[in-house]
C-alpha cells in the first residue's frame, strides 16, 4: 500500500531534520563562532578526508560488502608517497604510486572476498593488518616529515580559492573540500546514473538472483572493492598533505568514522539501503557534532560517548520504524 | 473434541479489509480444505487463530464453549499446532533439539539437559509419523528437505505435560517446497494425525491434493467466505469458479504451431559432476519436460545449460554454438531462466519492478541509465505478462506470488530468449494466474522459443511438454514422448523408471 504517512516521512527524514537541530543548537549556543562561513568552510576542510572514504566506502556497502581495511590503506598510501619523495622521486610518482596502492591492495580485497569467497569481515580484517604492518615496513615504524615532504605536495592542503569575489572577502574554499565534492559527484554518477551503479544495487538486493540472472557478481564485486582501495588512497594523500608528514598510523580513525556515516545515510533509504547523498548527512552530522562540541569545550572523551549514542539511536529510532511499517 | 467453530473472524489492515465476518467450522477426524486465490484471507485467517495477530473481531468455541485467544500461547494452550511451508528449523542444532524446539527440555538434577530423555522422546515423536529412518542426534541441517518437514511436525506433535492435546493441526502450503515422494509421505502423516482423531485445516494451491486428501473445503475470495461444501459433494471446477469469481477452465492451452527443424540444443553422453548419461537434443520452439524424484538432479540440468556447471564427459551444444561458461554469457546468447525459489534466487524484494525486470538487460542502455525508456519498456512488458502492480518503482515485495512470478517472466522474455530455462514456473501460484503463465509459456513456444520446463507439477507437464525427460539421481533414465501420457503414467514412471 503507498499511502504517505507522517511516520514514514519522518524515518526516512529524521535523519536530516536530526542535522538540522544539530546545526541550529550550535548556531544557538555559539552565536558568535558557529554559524560563520569561515567555520563552515573549516568544517568542510576537517570532514573532507572521512567524506572520501566514507563516500568511497557506500560503493561496497551498496553491495552488503563492507571493507574494514581502508584505514590502513589510508597510512599505507601516505607512507608510500613520503618514502618516494623521501627516496627524490617528484610529486607526481609518489601520488600515482600511493593510489595504485589503493587500488590494487582494494582490488585484493576483492578478490578474496568475490573468488575465493572469504566473508568481507575476515578478508578486510586480515588485509587490514596486512597493510598496516606494510605501512610499517615501508617507513620503518617512523614518522616521515620535514625536508622529506615537497612543499607542493603539502601546499595541497593549504590552499584554496579565493571567495573575494562573492563577498567573502580572506576566505577561501580549501582544494580539498573540492577534491572531495569532485569525489562525491563521481560517485554519485558511478552509483546512480549509470549501469555499473544500477548492478551493484542488484546484487546487494539479492546476490543469488544476480548471478542467476546473468551479472557477473564476482567481476563487479573486485571492482567494487578496486574503488573503495581507491578512495582510501586519495584520503590517506590528503591526511599526508594535510599534517605534511606520514606515519603508518595515521589513517587509523578513519574506518569507524566512515561505517558510521554510511550507516547514518542507511536511515534514510526507502529500503535502508545505503545512497552516497545520504552519506554526506552522515560525514555532515559526524563533522559537525565533533566542531561544536570541539568549540563548547566539551572533553573529548565525552565527545566520542556523545557520537557513538547519537549513532546508535539514529539506526536504532530507524529500525524501530522500519519494523513498524 | 467433537468441533471447532471459528466465528466472524474479521481483520482490517489500516482501514483495508482483508477478512470480513469469516465463519470457519472443523470436525475431528476430518481434514478441511482453505482455499482461494492469493490476497483472498488465508494468510490473515491463519494468523488470527494463530494469535499471531489481534483479531478486531473472532469467537472460537470448542464444542460450544469459548476458547481464549488472544495471543499464540494461548492457540498452543488451545492444542492449536502450525506447520508453515518455510521450515524453520535450526541447521545447527541436532533433530531431537529441533523437534523439542521451544519445549521444556527435561533435565538431570535440575540443572544438565537429560540428552536420552530428549532423544527418546523425539524419537517417538517421530516414530508416530512413521520417520523411523531419521537419526534423531545427526545435525538437522544435513537432512533432505521432506525430513525436515518431518521433524517440523514432529515438534507440533510433541504435547507438554498440562498443556492440552493437540487438536488442530494447520498445514500453509506444506507440499509447496517438497518433491512428489515427500508429499506422499506427507499425505501418510495427515492420514495418522485424523486417526488420531484431530482435526486439520490444510492449505494449499493445489487442486489435485486437495481432491485427493480433504474431506471438505471452504474457499474464501477478496476476504470473503464463499463456499464451504464436502469434497464428495463439488468438483474442481466448481472450486475454482469460486475462488475466481468467474469459469475459468483448467485445461492448459494445445501447441498451435509446430516445432521447428532447427535444434537449440543438444547433449551428447554428457556427464557433469551432478548429472550422467544425458543423451537427447531439443528443436526450437519445443518444449521439454523434466520430472524427478527428491532433487533428482532437475536443478543441476538447467544450471548447466544456463553456464553453471562442468562438464567432465561428452558434449553440449547450445544454440548452434558451444556451451556458455556463465550465467552472464547464457543470458547474452538468448537463454533466459527462472529459477525454482523466487524470494531467494529470483527477486530483489526490496527494489521496484523496473530495476527486478530489467537489470539483467542494463547493458542495452549504455553506460548511462535511462530511466524514461527503462519506465516505458517495463511497462510493455508487464502488459504482455498481464502484470497487476501499483507502478513500476513499486518494490516485488508487496506483490502477490502469481504477480512475483510474473515479473520473472517479464525479465526472462523481455529479449525474445532462444531458449528458456523454467523451474517450477507455478509454485505457490493462485489458480487465474497459473493459467496465464501456462498461457504465455505456450506463446512463446509457438513463436519458435525452445523451452526446458523442470516441474513436480504433472499436471503441468504432461500439458505443456512435448516430450518429458526422467531423471533419477541425475540420470537420464529415459526420455518420454507426451503423446497419451497422463499424470498418474507418468507418477508410475518417476517412481520406478526401469520397471517400464
Amino acid at each position: 500500500m503507498k499511502t504517505w504517512t507522517l511516520s514514514a516521512a519522518l524515518r526516512q527524514w529524521g535523519t536530516f531534520l536530526g542535522l538540522l537541530a544539530i546545526v541550529l543548537f550550535f548556531a544557538w549556543r555559539l552565536p558568535e563562532t558557529f554559524p560563520t562561513a569561515q567555520n563552515f568552510l573549516n568544517i568542510s576542510q576537517q570532514i573532507s578526508m572521512l567524506a572520501v572514504v566514507a563516500f568511497t566506502m557506500t560503493i561496497v556497502m551498496v553491495m552488503n560488502d563492507f571493507d574494514l581495511s581502508v584505514g590502513s590503506t589510508a597510512s599505507l598510501a601516505g607512507i608510500v608517497a613520503a618514502a618516494l619523495f623521501a627516496a627524490g622521486q617528484p610529486v607526481w610518482v609518489g601520488v600515482s604510486a600511493a593510489l595504485a596502492v589503493g587500488l590494487l591492495g582494494g582490488a585484493f580485497n576483492g578478490f578474496l572476498v568475490a573468488y575465493i569467497g572469504i566473508l568481507p569481515f575476515i578478508a578486510t580484517l586480515g588485509t587490514l593488518t596486512m597493510f598496516s604492518g606494510a605501512a610499517f615496513m615501508v617507513s620503518d615504524g617512523k614518522t616521515i616529515f620535514g625536508r622529506d615532504i615537497p612543499a607542493e605536495f603539502a601546499g595541497f592542503a593549504r590552499f584554496g580559492i579565493p571567495l573575494d569575489a562573492i563577498g567573502l572577502d580572506g576566505a577561501k574554499l580549501p582544494l580539498m573540500t573540492i577534491a572531495a565534492v569532485i569525489v562525491l559527484l563521481v560517485v554519485w554518477l558511478l552509483l546512480e546514473q549509470t549501469t555499473f551503479g544500477r548492478r551493484l544495487y542488484a546484487i546487494g538486493g539479492n546476490r543469488v538472483a544476480a548471478e542467476l540472472a546473468g551479472i557477473n557478481t564476482r567481476r563487479l564485486r573486485l571492482i567494487a572493492f578496486g574503488l573503495t582501495g581507491l578512495g582510501a588512497a586519495v584520503a590517506g594523500l590528503m591526511y599526508a598533505s594535510r599534517v605534511a608528514s606520514a606515519n603508518p598510523t595515521q589513517g587509523a580513525g578513519l574506518m569507524l568514522d566512515a561505517i558510521a556515516a554510511v550507516f547514518l545515510g542507511m536511515t534514510m533509504g526507502r529500503e535502508g539501503e545505503p545512497r552516497v547523498l545520504a552519506t554526506l548527512v552522515g560525514v555532515l552530522i559526524l563533522g559537525i557534532l565533533d566542531n561544536g562540541l570541539t568549540q563548547m569545550n566539551v572533553d573529548s572523551y565525552v565527545r566520542e560517548v556523545l557520537i557513538g549514542a547519537i549513532v546508535v539511536s539514529a539506526v536504532a529510532i530507524s529500525a524501530v520504524g522500519q519494523r513498524r511499517t | 473434541m467433537q468441533t471447532l467453530r471459528f466465528q466472524g473472524l474479521t481483520k482490517a489492515y489500516g482501514g483495508v479489509p482483508a477478512l470480513s465476518d469469516v465463519t470457519l467450522s472443523l470436525s475431528c477426524g476430518r481434514v478441511h480444505a482453505l482455499m482461494g486465490e492469493n490476497g483472498a484471507g488465508k494468510s490473515t485467517l491463519i494468523k488470527l487463530i494463530a494469535g499471531v495477530v489481534a483479531a478486531d473481531q473472532m469467537t472460537v468455541l470448542r464444542d460450544g464453549a469459548v476458547v481464549p485467544l488472544r495471543t499464540a500461547a494461548e492457540a498452543t494452550k488451545a492444542g492449536f499446532r502450525f506447520i508453515h511451508q518455510e521450515l524453520n528449523i535450526v541447521p545447527q542444532l541436532s533433530v531431537a533439539e529441533n523437534v523439542l524446539l521451544g519445549h521444556p527440555a527435561p533435565h538431570r538434577f535440575g540443572a544438565f539437559i537429560d540428552w536420552r530423555s530428549l532423544e527418546d522422546r523425539a524419537a517417538s515423536a517421530l516414530a508416530f509419523l512413521g520417520a523411523e529412518h531419521i537419526d534423531v542426534r545427526q545435525q538437522a541441517g544435513a537432512m533432505a528437505t521432506g525430513d525436515r518437514m518431518l521433524t517440523r511436525i514432529a515438534s507440533a506433535l510433541v504435547a507438554d505435560a498440562g498443556a492440552a492435546e493437540p487438536c488442530l493441526y494447520v498445514f500453509d502450503e506444506p507440499t509447496a517446497a517438497l518433491t512428489v515422494t515427500e508429499s506422499t509421505k506427507l499425505f501418510d502423516v495427515i492420514a495418522r494425525l485424523k486417526e488420531r482423531g484431530a482435526a486439520v485445516l490444510y492449505v494449499s494451491h493445489r487442486m489435485n491434493e486437495v481432491l485427493q486428501i480433504c474431506d471438505d473445503v471452504t474457499v474464501l475470495r477478496d476476504g470473503r467466505h464463499v463456499l464451504t461444501t464436502q469434497i464428495a459433494k463439488t468438483s474442481s471446477a466448481e472450486i475454482i469458479e469460486a475462488m475466481t469469481g468467474k469459469p475459468v477452465s483448467d485445461t492448459i492451452p494445445g501447441r498451435t504451431a509446430p516445432v521447428r527443424q532447427r535444434i537449440a540444443c543438444r547433449l551428447t553422453t554428457l556427464t557433469t559432476r551432478d548429472l550422467s548419461g544425458l543423451d537427447l537434443s531439443l528443436a526450437q520452439g519445443e518444449i521439454l519436460g523434466v520430472a524427478g524424484l527428491d532433487q533428482g538432479g532437475q536443478t543441476a540440468f538447467l544450471r548447466l545449460i544456463l553456464g553453471q556447471g562442468r562438464i567432465q564427459k561428452g558434449l553440449l551444444e547450445v544454440l548452434g554454438g558451444r556451451a556458455p561458461k556463465s550465467p552472464e554469457q547464457a543470458w547474452a546468447r538468448g537463454i533466459a531462466y527462472v529459477p525454482r525459489e523466487r524470494r531467494s534466487q529470483g527477486l530483489m524484494l526490496g527494489m521496484g519492478v523496473r530495476p527486478n525486470t530489467l537489470f539483467p538487460h542494463l547493458g542495452d542502455y549504455g553506460f548511462l541509465a535511462q530511466k524514461r525508456s527503462e519506465v516505458a519498456r517495463t511497462r510493455t512488458l508487464a502488459d504482455q505478462v498481464r502484470l497487476r502492480f501499483q507502478g513500476t518503482e513499486q518494490p516485488v515485495g508487496q506483490l502477490s506470488g502469481g504477480n512475483q512470478q510474473k515479473v520473472l517472466f517479464a525479465r526472462a522474455i523481455a529479449k525474445n530468449p532462444k531458449l528458456l530455462l523454467l523451474e517450477e514456473p507455478t509454485r505457490g501460484v493462485d489458480v487465474g494466474a497459473r493459467a496465464e503463465i501456462h498461457g504465455l509459456i505456450r506463446t512463446l513456444s509457438n513463436s519458435g522459443t525452445a523451452v526446458i520446463l523442470a516441474s513436480s507439477d504433472l499436471v503441468e507437464l504432461c500439458g505443456l511438454a512435448d516430450r518429458i525427460l526422467i531423471l533419477q539421481g541425475g540420470r537420464q533414465v529415459a526420455v518420454v514422448d507426451r503423446q497419451a501420457m497422463t499424470p498418474a503414467d507418468l507418477l508410475s514412471r518417476i517412481y520406478a523408471p526401469e520397471a517400464v
